[in-house]
């Protein structure tokens, strides 16, 4: 799959490139309107990563023009240091498909990303399978051999979140902002998540061993397959 | 007191004053007057009789060794015999009341001795004085009722014209420092004045507001431009952690410092987003047009807390009686209960109530949130709204804009605030929504 970044802060794209490189994904970057207008016109992108604040234009110029080419599909994301609620509810009135504000976490990102492919593709099977674990995004449920693990609403983000992540260390900060949303004043690092888990794996284990299923001492979670 | 009523009673205690020493002066006068006048008349009559005395008259006036009165009784004359020599008058003039015909007299009274025909005799000559008695008492009236009708007509006069005169520092004050929440929506138009000493007033306030909103304005745009400023560097370094997270050959140590670095860029982020917030509340720059019902606003708040709720074990008790609506900016007053009900959780004792409440009093709102936390002490609660004030001070993961969030979206919506807490026990929350619904 292939991404354009278009975002003005070099270093910034950089990252971003070599995490989604790192994730299998065709990277470009834009860094004006122009350029991006061109790369654009010329191809076709699986997502589109904008940022708001482009030296030669507003981004959200770029989101009308964009939208006004017929056939394409590109799924777009903005990617903002103006996280407003009025410009989060502008961005995807305007046909954005997901808003996240700067700073973001890239395994949130990533998540998002996930999110709007089997979102738009109807992805061949709704179901990941993990360890004999069927995770079903679209119902939301977990099942282990026909039989259903009764899980929260939080639960069951946390899991989603740490198998879409798999093979990497998720803190709790960034756990927690996923689960909770970004909202101000909370307690980020607060043991909230570790009860969450704690019941998570009490009732997982119940089926399966759950050695897979990894505490980082002092950081966070992985899950290792 | 009041300008105009000081004013008011400053000018009739002064004309009380002017009228009192008038009609006193003009009471002396006149009685001073009067009586020279029948003083001198008194000298004259004392003339007359002693030259013309003739041994007949005296003999007539001897003999009645009564006062012989005039036919109105206006005067009489008296004449008594006088051992020779005998010189015992000191007041030469006096006044004295004595009955005449069943009714009281005044008279001023010439006393005097003469010699005639080698005899010695004492000449008393009165002159009544009623009329000048009668004068005095009806200036003294006059005074009375002129000092009457001047206070009823001062006091009116005076209190309508420094009404019309202070009118227009009523305005000013009304309009210029009462009315104004915001020296952004500062109205700098000018009260109609003809008064001099207003218009300095009324220059002075518009100079002042000048001054202040520009600084406002500059601190709003200072904190937006820095916040937004900072996002972007903030944004940077922490993909790039995460990137270096993802290296294989990083030992624990390095792996853990990386970690730790994240939650502190964290905690930058979430302090410049919530600065971010604040200065946007202040900077009026969301919209007011939802139409939020408080109670599905807790509802939705309790249920996201729930786990926070059980995790303490806390007993929530959600008393919302009332159906209330506002038209408000619903993620602002999410933001606001939020805040309030997690402080209530955060701050609570293991196993302890947190109780929500309402009322309708006059058609105005209140939403009460108690809980029987650490509590606050008095100094605690005057300083609970300011920025960066963390009430429990060992309270490692607070920032302490939490409450400030809370102060700026109050005011944005125009819902007042009481806190009332007692260290140990607990403490209240009341949120007043001013704006009827």
């Amino acid at each position: 799959m292939n991404v354009l970044i278009v975002e003005d802060e070099k270093s910034l794209a950089l990252e971003i490139d070599e995490f989604l490189s790192r994730e299998g994904f065709t990277v470009e970057h834009a860094r004006t309107r122009r350029s991006a207008e061109e790369k654009i016109f010329v191809n076709n992108y699986d997502f589109i990563l904008l940022d708001l604040g482009l030296p030669d234009s507003d981004g959200f110029d770029l989101l009308k023009m964009f939208k006004k080419l017929p056939n394409r599909t590109d799924a777009v994301i903005i990617l903002t240091a103006r996280g407003a609620v009025d410009d989060r509810i502008k961005g995807l009135e305007e046909g954005a498909d997901d808003y996240l504000p700067k700073p973001f976490s890239l395994n949130e990102l990533l998540a998002r990303m996930h999110a709007i492919t089997r979102r738009k593709h109807k992805l061949d099977s709704n179901e990941i399978n993990i360890k004999g674990f069927r995770i079903n995004i679209q119902n939301r449920t977990v099942m282990y051999n026909d039989e259903r693990i009764n899980l929260t609403k939080k639960e069951f983000e946390i899991f989603n979140y740490l198998v879409l992540n798999k093979n990497r260390v998720i803190s709790r900060t960034n756990l927690t902002e996923h689960v909770w949303g970004d909202v101000l004043e909370i307690n980020s690092d607060s043991n909230f998540v570790d009860v969450h888990v704690k019941n998570l794996r009490k009732k997982l284990s119940a089926f399966a061993p759950l050695d897979w299923f990894e505490t980082v001492r002092s950081i966070g979670y992985r899950i290792n397959i | 007191m009041k300008l105009q009523l000081k004013l008011a009673l400053y000018n009739t205690l002064t004309k009380i004053a002017i009228i009192l020493f008038t009609g006193l002066f003009t009471l002396l006068a006149v009685e001073k007057v009067s009586v020279n006048h029948i003083e001198a008349r008194l000298e004259k009559s004392k003339n007359r009789i002693i030259n013309n005395l003739s041994s007949n008259e005296v003999n007539n006036l001897l003999t009645d060794q009564k006062p012989d009165y005039n036919i109105l009784n206006q005067e009489y004359v008296l004449i008594k015999p006088i051992a020779k020599g005998q010189n015992d008058i000191v007041i030469k003039y006096r006044t004295q009341q004595t009955m005449v015909d069943g009714s009281p007299e005044t008279y001023r009274i010439l006393n005097t001795n003469f010699s005639f025909n080698g005899h010695d005799y004492r000449l008393e000559i009165g002159e009544s004085i009623e009329s000048i008695e009668d004068l005095k008492s009806i200036i003294k009236q006059f005074t009375l009722v002129v000092l009457l009708i001047t206070l009823a007509l001062t006091l009116a006069s005076d209190l309508i014209f420094t009404r019309y005169l202070l009118r227009p520092f009523y305005k000013i004050i009304d309009r210029k420092l009462i009315k104004v929440n915001d020296p952004l929506n500062f109205d700098y138009e000018k009260v109609q004045t003809t008064t001099q000493d207003f218009t300095l007033l009324d220059d002075s306030i518009s100079t002042l507001m000048k001054k202040i909103s520009d600084l406002f304005i500059l601190e709003k745009q200072f904190i937006a431009n820095v916040s937004h400023e900072l996002l972007t560097p903030i944004s940077i370094i922490s993909t790039r952690l995460e990137n270096l997270m993802l290296q294989e050959n990083l030992s624990e140590e390095a792996e853990n410092k990386l970690f730790a670095s994240l939650k502190t860029l964290n905690r930058l982020k979430s302090i410049i987003n919530s600065l971010l917030l604040i200065s946007k509340v202040e900077n009026n720059q969301f919209n007011k047009s939802d139409t939020v019902r408080i109670a599905d606003v807790v509802a939705e708040i309790t249920e996201e807390l729930e786990d926070r709720l059980e995790d303490k074990r806390i007993v929530f008790y959600n008393r919302i009686a009332y159906q209330y609506t506002m038209t408000a900016n619903r993620p602002l007053i999410h933001t606001l209960l939020f805040n309030i009900i997690n402080n209530a959780i955060k701050y609570n004792e293991p196993k302890g109530h947190i109780v929500i409440s309402d009322d309708v009093s006059n058609n105005i709102y209140t939403l009460q949130i108690a809980d029987t936390g650490i509590g606050m002490e008095p100094g605690q609660i005057e300083n609970a709204f300011n920025r960066f004030e963390k009430l429990g001070s060992d309270e490692m993961e607070s920032f302490g804009l939490g409450l400030a969030i809370v102060k700026s979206i109050a005011t944005f919506h125009n819902i007042s605030i009481g806190i009332q807490s007692q260290k140990g026990k607990g403490t209240t929350f009341s949120l007043t929504f001013n704006n009827r619904g």
